[in-house]
């Protein structure tokens, strides 16, 4: 099946159109990948991708397609590391974003990481790659050499590398990705003496065990392990190439580096999954629902069925995390609903599921109606199904979407699943245990509120509170995730990791509240957020997101007429703000003026607005709002 | 037959490994001097040919050739010289 979409892909480049067609690369890698092939093939398909793309030429594809995201990365290492450059291209490439590597000379990475002028420092890169292996340490070491010889190396490298990640978050933005270094046999054997081999496993443990608690410390700092690449990947290092080439890994390991990267590049920008949507026959269980009824379907007891067990487990656990789940199915609604609710091998229940489409609908049709359900894009899902024949048809209709290629052996489902990290963040946030319970509860709310009449009526039915204070510490990452995933209500469309919001809660010019809100079915938790900056008798709004799971509440407008009183209470002169049109963003542009506010400028920065504190507009009447302004301009 | 032994197999493979579409006289021309070529390839290319041909090459040999089709001989004939011991 390799063959067809990789002489497409050829096809592209020889006639030119690689640049002009762009937005079709991604499609033909997820089929490329698509399929029975094994690790080696996967691999070697990946490599012969990334020769046809890595020629891509990043302006002509920016000029034909200007909003395709470039990922500026910096890649140094202790070995040779120009060889990433074909894995990353594909592997960002299958995530619709394009790649601007920049490598430094091989054994660079001590300069590059401690000169401050550094091109690795000053480039400006996103992310810095720097590739680790264990002759960092054994390079170090005299001849003979001993255990003790190895703890002091490990320890001051340790210490090093540790002062250095350090330094390099305080200069740079980027994300600095370092990795732990394997341990190989012709390290170990170096040492006759069985307890001397266990003590030097122990020693190289701890440090790779330090390494990453690296990155728990420092929040723009990620730590890839390496251990369980090899694992799946085979041998870790070739002895020839790493002696005449500084390979210090083989291509198969690099490629499984490659596509963490891809993934971290893609939760950085926001881009992680919500959703994973399952088929149900051979995926969820063994056999057909429709023909063999509920006695001849398994999820235990048999080979087969164990299989599928352990599939649901890993998706049980998946979802306590914060993935959604949904159902996606050809089988008819009652049958599929009596097994989720009484067969004695499930292990997913009805209410593990924000949705259960079972219909004779297309599928495709079905999970755009999921889409819609959750009010997120196709873009935010994963789908997972056994048949090749609807995954390309899902692939086909729905491009932007995921897919996890299943097929007849169970036994890999789990593998296949987590082959890839779609649902990847850098940390768990309250929320995200939470979440499906949260879209559960606003199925009841929507299922409530369709009786009512009137968007005024269903707001007021909802008895809205919201509450505006500055957030504590421990809001900042669900605050960030906010302004990563929320694309419709986000005035200037920024997106801002970890570290940005932390800086900003820090800087004493600008001030952030975030918005929470509850209704009478229950709390919803941090929704939105205001980003505010007081400056010569005016306020500036930089920035107002609110999530789509509470849109249409009027929460939005409580809070800006509660911020327009209090800056007219305050003796400020006026309020601005400047809305930058992104491409979801464009609800926002009403906002500004039914508040009250005029346009004075319309230029490259965007729509600049001003209210002159003269006319307030009430908060809408059905809500109630408790904002903490205290102290925040200082006169 | 592995794609190794004949310049039209070696041809296909750097093609399709390596994504250079050749014509049979470039595989004599110096690495030096063919604007395609870049020595992050050799890594590609020696694990391609010694999938293609179930026999180890000799890597330090490879590095010293002069052009492809140095290359392609030394990994041909790499099996036979060890078997005969020629170290």
């Amino acid at each position: 099946m390799g063959a067809q979409p990789l002489e497409r892909l050829r096809s592209l480049r020889a006639s030119g159109r690689l640049e002009s067609d762009y937005p079709r690369v991604a499609p033909l890698l997820a089929e490329l990948f698509d399929g029975p092939d094994g690790p080696a093939e996967r691999f070697s398909a990946l490599f012969r991708a990334g020769r046809v793309l890595s020629a891509i030429d990043t302006d002509r594809v920016l000029l034909h397609h200007p909003d395709t995201p470039v990922v500026s990365v910096a890649v140094t290492g202790h070995g040779t590391v120009a060889h990433l450059l074909d894995p990353l291209t594909t592997e960002l490439a299958r995530h619709g974003m394009l790649a601007r590597v920049q490598f430094s000379d091989h054994g660079a990475y001590l300069r590059d990481l401690t000169d401050p002028h550094s091109a690795f420092r000053t480039c400006g890169a996103e992310l810095a790659l720097c590739v680790l292996d264990a002759e960092i340490l054994f390079d170090q070491l005299p001849l003979p050499w001993g255990i003790k010889d190895l703890e002091a190396v490990t320890t001051s490298t340790l210490h090093q590398l540790s002062a250095l990640a350090d330094r390099y978050s305080e200069d740079t933005p980027a994300t600095l990705v370092l990795n732990t270094v394997p341990l190989l046999r012709h390290h170990t054997q170096q040492l006759i003496d069985r307890r001397g081999r266990a003590l030097l496993g122990a020693v190289l443990r701890d440090f790779n065990a330090g390494l990453l608690r690296l990155a728990a410390r420092s929040p723009s700092v990620e730590v890839l392990d390496l251990d369980p690449l090899i694992a799946e990947g085979g041998p870790a290092c070739d002895a020839r190439l790493a002696r005449y080439l500084k390979a210090a890994y083989t291509d198969p390991l690099l490629a499984g580096y490659a596509r963490e990267v891809g993934h971290l590049a893609r939760s950085l920008r926001g881009m992680a999954k919500k959703c994973l949507v399952l088929d149900l026959d051979n995926t969820l269980w063994d056999g057909v629902l429709g023909d063999q009824g509920p006695e001849g379907i398994a999820a235990a007891g048999t080979y087969r069925g164990e299989a599928f067990g352990e599939f649901q487990r890993t998706v049980k656990q998946l979802a306590s995390q914060g993935v959604l789940l949904a159902v996606s199915s050809k089988n008819d609604r009652a049958p599929v609903l009596e097994v989720l609710r009484e067969h004695p091998d499930m292990v997913l229940r009805e209410a593990d599921f924000v949705r259960v489409n079972a219909s004779r609908d297309t599928k495709d049709g079905n999970i755009r109606q999921i889409a819609d359900d959750l009010d997120c894009g196709v873009e935010c899902l994963v789908f997972a199904d056994d048949s090749a024949a609807e995954r390309a048809l899902v692939r086909h209709r729905l491009p932007q979407i995921a897919v996890v290629p299943l097929d007849e052996e169970p036994a890999l489902h789990v593998t296949r699943l987590l082959q890839d990290g779609w649902f990847d963040t850098r940390l768990p946030t309250e929320e995200d245990g939470r979440r499906p319970d949260r879209y559960r509860v606003e199925e009841v709310r929507r299922e409530a509120l369709e009786e009512t009449g009137s968007p005024e009526e269903h707001a007021r039915e909802l008895e809205v509170k919201v509450w505006m204070r500055p957030p504590d510490t421990l809001e900042l990452a669900r605050l960030s995730q906010l302004t990563l995933r929320t694309d419709q209500l986000n005035l200037a469309g920024a997106r801002l990791r970890l570290p940005d919001i932390t800086a900003l809660a820090d800087d004493p010019r600008h001030l952030l509240l975030s918005i929470r809100s509850a209704d009478r079915f229950g709390e919803n938790g941090m929704v939105g957020a205001l980003f505010l900056r007081p400056d010569q008798g005016q306020m500036h709004i930089d920035n107002i997101l609110l999530s789509c799971r509470v849109a249409g509440r009027g929460i939005e407008r409580a809070c800006l007429s509660a911020l327009l009183e209090y800056s007219r209470a305050a003796g400020l002169r006026s309020v601005t703000a400047t809305y930058r049109v992104t491409s979801k963003n464009r609800q926002v542009r009403e906002l500004f003026p039914e508040l009250g506010f005029r346009e004075v400028r319309d230029d490259d920065n965007g729509v600049h607005y001003r209210h002159d504190l003269d006319v307030i507009p009430p908060v809408p009447e059905h809500l109630r709002i408790d904002s903490r302004f205290e102290g925040l301009v200082r006169q | 037959m592995s794609l190794i032994e004949s310049r039209d197999g070696f041809l296909r493979m750097l093609r399709d490994e390596l994504g250079m579409d050749l014509a049979e006289e470039d595989l004599f021309t110096g690495l030096d001097r063919l604007a395609v070529w870049d020595s992050m390839y050799l890594l590609r290319l020696i694990t391609a040919m010694e999938e293609d041909s179930g026999r180890r090459i000799e890597v330090r040999r490879i590095l010293e050739a002069g052009c492809l089709d140095e290359i392609r001989a030394w990994a041909d004939t790499r099996g036979d010289r060890g078997a005969g011991g020629a170290r």
